[in-house]
């Protein structure tokens, strides 16, 4: 099987799961009693009304009324025409809505996946270089604080010390200040360093890990003897096969930390992102929402493996296309 | 039994060691049936004779009552006493082998003894310190040696001194709002983590270990459905699903252990299957199935043990996510509000954290301390009980 044919069939299997995880979700939400027609009904029957007819009345109107298959049929065409549907809780089209939370979201998670991903490995293959130095140990100590500190707890204790105490941070998330200013920098940088504390820890020990057997391979010898420089060394020799099986754990350790903790440092932060967005959604019951950040979430999950089996097979050519 | 067995091999008692049929069961086996049996003995009294608002020892005269989890509960601490604490015991060369390669990293002795300590609060600490009590009139107590400004607290039951209120022992670690002992309530948040961490670990590990060597050993479609249902399950935003379905349902605790549980067994099972399917070509599996074992002999004797070092290292890093997942869920106002599990204390505290900090604090310490003992103590089994996948298991 050639390459070309290997990501095809890489991308179709990743619409085929996109496809069943919204599929599951649909069943789901369809199958839970919805708060709207049970409001109905109480009503009804507060006012004397009769509470059958009220739900009755209320399905009709949200087109609950018609049998399974053709909800979920028309639910499968509107999500592949990107017609997401109406939010009743922000009054505004489901993706307009997730557009705006994109735009907070994008605005603290770029950042940060750019740091872990650019300190991470470097400081990991400094660590295995100086191996058992004090320098070592600072890494190793700060990379399983970071690894083993809960992200929300970290963010409360930083927010109560920056924000409350020294008063260097504001407490309250401002969205009236243009993206690239100091002031939007200072009220991100909490978020960020607390994300990049949380991610950079695994890479840190993997990169460590994982180079330290290389430091003195063949190969790596034989560079040097040759006349290369210890950077070029390092940068080429050392880190291109680290980055195999670093390329897994990144991956896996940033969507990790964007479909789980970026939705609590968004609660703790009150910035109003994704994260939030979904978990609001899930609390108004706003069936549209919930399913469209959920895909958002699920599309950025399904993207990051595709990317990460990609770039394995492009890193090490050694593993075959049959084999996974 | 490794240590009756004589040194030369021609002293071998083969009756002994063979067992003289099928159906000889060994000492833990023995032991961990009559217990189980007991157990489902109560939990049958509990379910069928007592009506539900009797609590299980009262026909005895004991005030005590056992709830459903706390069943899972004992049925977990069983497999662990027979299948884990005992071998250890019998085995003594091999504990003392592990011991030895485990000390050399000694962060992770220190761990292993923050976490005995959890897990012996965790067992005893809730049957000695009852859950704490309301008492509007003791909130905001701070905690010994500290003060708060005596605004915030409206009655204080130590010292005042220059407007601030002094902690006493009554309340070592202070109160909360509503007049809470925090230190009683994190001695039953011990209780809840213990549960949670060996409930759910049960669960991913029965899951994982069945679907890893169902999937080596049936081969074909069965292998590519499960795995495809496991690659589904990893991408799947777990977190994000939990949400979900704990709002539609409810918080309780039991639910919540069991979607950990349910959900979180996908890199078990990739590890057993792929241990399975190399021991399968080795030659002493070969020479075992032709001499007349069965698929469970060899998977009961030769597979689990052989992915037993990869298994308890990936419980050294489950545990601990599940235990954040609690927390998380918990601080979004999703868990069950009615326990006194440390993220329970977190969120609650949260409004007060500017003037009663030790709210959040004290749980939220004993939470990192925990979730770092775990790592350091996964990272020493690691190299202790399997030295060449050091590297490998990293990933």
């Amino acid at each position: 099987m050639g390459f070309a044919r290997y990501v095809t069939a890489r991308v179709a299997w990743a619409g085929a799961v996109t496809f069943i995880i919204m599929s599951v979700t649909f069943l789901f939400i369809a199958f839970a009693p919805n708060p709207d027609v049970q409001r109905a009904a109480t009503q009804a029957a507060l006012q004397g009304g009769d509470p059958a007819e009220a739900v009755e009345r209320a399905k009709e109107l949200r087109g609950l009324d018609e049998p399974l298959d053709v909800r979920y049929f028309d639910f499968v065409t509107s999500i592949a025409t990107l017609q997401w549907g109406w939010s009743n809780m922000r009054s505004q089209p489901v993706t307009t809505a997730l557009l705006e939370g994109l735009y907070y979201t994008a605005q603290y998670s770029i950042p940060w996946t750019l740091l872990t991903v650019t300190i991470g490995p470097f400081v990991g293959l400094y660590s295995s270089a100086n191996k058992y130095s004090w320098r070592d140990h600072v890494a190793t100590g700060f990379a399983f604080f970071g690894y083993a500190i809960p992200n929300f707890f970290f963010a409360i204790i930083l927010l109560l010390v920056f924000g409350v105490w020294l008063e260097w941070v504001p407490v309250i998330y401002r969205t009236d200040v243009p993206v690239f200013s100091v002031q939007n920098a200072v009220q991100l940088a909490l978020p960020v360093f607390v994300l990049v504390t949380g991610s950079i820890g695994g890479l840190m020990r993997v990169s460590r890990n994982e180079s330290s057997e290389y430091m003195n391979a063949d190969f790596v010898k034989t560079a040097r003897a040759k006349g290369v420089s210890p950077l070029r060394a390092y940068a080429l020799h050392i880190l291109r096969p680290t980055m195999v099986p670093l390329s897994t754990t990144m991956v896996g350790q940033l969507l990790l930390l964007f479909a789980g903790s970026s939705l609590l440092v968004e609660v703790v932060f009150s910035i109003p992102g994704l994260g939030r967005l979904l978990f609001e959604a899930t609390l108004a019951q706003d069936t549209n929402l919930v399913l469209g950040s959920v895909l958002v979430f699920v599309f950025v999950a399904v993207i990051g493996n595709l990317i990460q089996d990609i770039t394995y097979t492009l890193l090490d050519p050694r593993i075959s296309y049959e084999d996974r | 039994m490794a240590t009756q067995r004589p040194d030369r091999f021609d002293q071998v008692n083969w009756e002994e060691i063979t067992g003289s049929g099928r159906f000889s069961l060994s000492l833990n086996t023995k032991g961990f049936l009559a217990t189980v049996v007991l157990l489902a003995a109560i939990a049958l009294y509990d379910w069928q004779v007592l009506d539900e608002r009797t609590a299980t020892f009262e026909p005895v005269g004991l005030a005590v009552d056992i709830p459903i989890l706390d069943y899972m509960f004992a049925f977990t601490l069983l497999l662990f006493a027979f299948y884990v604490v005992l071998p250890l015991y019998q085995h003594p060369r091999l504990t003392k082998y592990y011991w030895k390669e485990f000390k050399r990293n000694r962060p992770a002795v220190i761990s292993l003894g923050w976490l005995v300590v959890v897990f012996f609060v965790g067992l005893v600490g809730p049957l000695l310190v009852r859950s704490p009590e309301q008492n509007v009139l003791h909130s905001y107590q701070p905690p010994v040696y500290l003060s708060i400004n005596s605004a915030n607290a409206a009655t204080c039951l130590g010292e005042v001194a220059n407007g601030r209120c002094f902690g006493t022992w009554q309340y070592p670690l202070g109160t909360t709002r509503a007049g809470k002992g925090v230190l009683g309530m994190l001695v039953n948040g011990f209780g809840i983590t213990l549960k949670v961490g060996f409930i759910s670990t049960l669960i991913a590990v029965t899951l994982g270990a069945t679907v890893g060597t169902v999937s080596a050993y049936a081969g074909g479609y069965v292998d590519e459905i499960l795995m495809r249902y496991v690659d589904i399950q990893a991408s799947w935003p777990t977190l994000i699903m939990y949400l979900l379905i704990i709002y539609t349902f409810g918080g309780s605790l039991w639910l919540l252990v069991l979607l950990l549980g349910i959900f979180s067994w996908e890199g078990m099972a990739r590890y057993v299957r792929s241990k399975a399917l190399s021991i399968s070509e080795e030659e002493y599996i070969k020479a075992t199935s032709m001499s007349g074992a069965s698929f469970f002999r060899i998977v009961r004797r030769h597979v689990i043990p052989n992915s037993a070092s990869s298994i308890i290292t990936d419980i050294t890093l489950l545990i601990p996510g599940f235990l954040l997942a609690e927390a998380q869920l918990s601080f979004l106002g999703l868990g069950d509000s009615s326990i006194d599990s440390w993220g329970q204390i977190i969120a609650g505290g949260r409004d007060a954290l500017a003037f009663a900090p030790w709210i959040v604090l004290a749980p939220g310490l004993v939470l990192f301390l925990t979730i770092l003992a775990f790592n350091f103590v996964g990272d020493a089994l690691l190299d202790a009980l399997n030295p060449e996948a050091a590297a490998e298991a990293e990933r």
